[in-house]
């Protein structure tokens, strides 16, 4: 068993778990279809292969909320080309400026096939959404022997260095977890329908699964010592005998 | 997976006062990214423009028709075959052709006049059509019609046969006009004819902060005589300007999958996805969303155009602006821009051993000075176009 990291950060992603028609929505954080797809494209696999897609779906998926950005609203129209007919209005959401760590769980040479597969994905890789293009490089690392949750506890935070000094005065800081399996001190009443099960455009569907949400405290390698207010009583010198 | 090739185009680009890509507000697009508020131009309202700008320097024959009539266009390539198959024998293949490849149904749309009883002896029988709009290359449209003419003694016998049937099912899978080659199709009810995109192009973002200004206008009204002249109209117009970063990528390989191979026995192999990634790159370097345009006129060019040749994965430089630029002392943004970029691409380059990689310039004026040794500096558009085209050709030759 071992872990495979990656980081997903970029001006745009979109996580859409529910999302159909004229309004896609997105998630507050990265979901295990849409990472799934994601690795699924590096290792060339078409989107009507749901045995190989099946065999992708046993990893067990976890994801840390680094940095979490904020909601755009896009607004969009369209028109046919040809007969400049327009298309019924549309509505696509997007999370700006947001950092994510996610990890999969599972055996050790599936991921070391996906590590090295991110590294020459045979469809472009994206966030989500095709129009939103990683900023940086996908992958990280591979960890073998390790545990989706503690793997994501040790992971250092990944967040861009503005944000980093932004929050300067916290030498830690708290992050969201949001893991497939228990973490300790989670709350695991949420489900999403962000299961796998065919990404086929004829039919694609997805099960649910549970989400565990927990906490987790990485230093803040930004962070500076808050100034101490030396000592200082005026009223000591006076000589109030 | 080892003779990958993959195109990157990097823009930065200067777009004066001006709103070509606005939202339901009427404001222009706007992201948060490093913190701060930027210009947005969102990927679909420059693919729309790209796309546009296909048809001014593509032969149509290159370009897709999106029509419900295929059976008519189909038929009419069938008669033009052989010539005695004018007219409902040739519209009797079309059909059977159509739906063996498309497994969409063709067939004549139902009448009002026929439902209702009358019988409609003034117009004739209405074409068959296919109940959604199809998006068919004529490249398809072609050959089809040479399945047709070699099955026309007996079609239905002829596509029951698996065979012919997988032949008809590949024409609709692949020789993909050019822009659905690039930007993909989507036909709600025939996923089996879907296209993947080859190309990505992001959302183009201002490498700084913006803040959307607000130009309040009045209209005189020439033909107001009163002595009370207010104004005839008063509105507000919302604009900003910004230094843009445009980043799109084409995947050859996939480009090369939706195109086939060469046309004809004497043609090169890689003539159709030369010939796409030339398309690509002029339109997508030289077209502009038409938002606004007449109101603030502001049609303007990239001042710096990057084209990498990539063997392993894409990489957007727009982390290199993470850090809003900031004017430099003289004012622009353009500058400072490309001395980020031409900083940072060397190290992301070195950081994650993607240095192996083919890089043209084309750059404007002394502000883009220092991106001079990025790459080979080519002087005009027209020679970039030819030579990514030649090295995409030779990549694919060579490679077979």
């Amino acid at each position: 068993m071992s872990v495979l990291t990656l980081q997903l950060a970029g001006p745009l992603q979109s996580w859409g778990a529910s999302a159909r028609f004229a309004r896609r929505t997105t998630e507050n954080a990265p979901t295990k279809s849409g990472v799934l797809g994601l690795l699924a494209a590096a290792r060339g696999l078409t989107r009507d292969a749901d045995a190989e897609l099946a065999e992708l779906a046993t990893l067990r998926f976890g994801v840390r909320i680094d940095q979490p950005g904020t909601r755009v609203r896009d607004f969009q129209t369209a028109h046919d080309l040809d007969t400049d007919e327009s298309m019924p209005l549309s509505e696509r959401f997007y999370l700006a400026d947001a950092v994510f760590v996610a990890a999969v769980a599972g055996a050790d040479p599936m991921l070391a096939t996906l590590y090295q597969a991110l590294r020459r994905p045979a469809y472009l890789p994206y966030l989500g959404r095709r129009s939103c293009p990683p900023a940086r490089p996908v992958e990280l690392a591979v960890h073998p022997g390790g545990d989706l949750v503690g793997v994501l506890r040790a992971e250092p935070w990944r967040a861009a260095d503005w944000y980093r000094r932004r929050r300067a005065r916290e030498t830690d800081v708290e992050l969201t977890l949001l893991t497939e399996v228990p973490a300790p001190g989670s709350t695991p009443n949420a489900t999403l329908r962000d299961q796998p099960l065919s990404f086929d455009p004829r039919h694609r569907r997805y099960a649910l699964r549970s989400v565990h949400t927990s906490t987790v405290t990485v230093p803040n390698p930004q962070a500076r010592a808050r100034q101490t207010v030396p000592p200082h009583d005026p009223t000591s010198l006076l000589d109030l005998a | 997976m080892t003779n990958r090739t993959i195109v990157e185009v990097h823009a930065l680009q200067n777009v004066p006062p001006s709103n070509i890509n606005r939202d339901d507000t009427g404001a222009p697009k706007t992201a948060v990214y490093g913190g701060v508020t930027r210009a947005r131009v969102s990927s679909q309202a420059w693919k729309r423009a790209t796309r546009k700008h296909f048809t001014t320097v593509l032969d149509p024959s290159e370009l897709g028709v999106r029509t419900k009539q295929v059976a008519v266009l189909l038929a009419q390539r069938i008669a033009a075959k052989q010539a005695e198959l004018v007219g409902a024998p040739a519209m009797a293949l079309a059909v059977e052709v159509l739906q063996a490849a498309t497994g969409a149904k063709i067939e004549a749309p139902k009448r009002k006049s026929a439902k209702s009883g009358g019988e409609d002896v003034g117009t004739p029988e209405a074409a068959p059509q296919s109940s959604y709009l199809m998006f068919l290359s004529n490249r398809q449209f072609d050959a089809l019609a040479d399945l047709a003419v070699e099955g026309g003694a007996d079609i239905k016998a002829f596509l029951k046969d698996k065979e012919q049937k997988d032949r008809a099912k590949k024409i609709a899978n692949t020789r993909h006009s050019v822009d659905i080659a690039l930007f993909g199709r989507m036909v709600a009810n025939a996923a089996d004819i879907n296209v993947d995109a080859a190309a990505q192009v992001a959302h183009a973002l201002s490498v700084h902060r913006v803040e959307s200004e607000s130009d309040y206008y009045t209209a005189v009204d020439d033909q107001n005589t009163a002595d009370e002249t207010g104004a005839g109209m008063i509105g507000t117009v919302d604009f900003n300007s910004a230094t843009l970063y445009r980043y799109a990528a084409v995947d050859v390989d996939r480009l090369e999958d939706n195109l086939g191979k060469g046309l004809s026995e004497d043609d090169s192999p890689a003539t159709p996805v030369r010939r796409a990634v030339e398309v690509f790159l002029d339109g997508f370097v030289s077209s502009l969303p038409t938002g606004k345009i007449n109101t603030f006129g502001n049609h303007t060019l990239p001042d710096v155009v990057i084209v990498k040749l990539r063997s392993s994965r894409p990489i957007s430089f727009v982390s290199a602006f993470e850090r809003p630029v900031t004017a430099d002392e003289f004012g622009g943004h353009l500058e400072p821009a490309c001395a980020r970029l031409a900083d940072y691409v060397p190290e992301i380059e070195r950081a994650y051993g993607e240095e192996d990689t083919d890089t043209w310039v084309l750059r404007v004026g002394p502000a883009t000075r220092k991106l001079a040794d990025l790459g080979t500096e080519v002087p005009s558009m027209r020679q970039l176009t030819a030579l990514v085209g030649a090295a995409v050709a030779e990549r694919l030759e060579h490679h077979g």
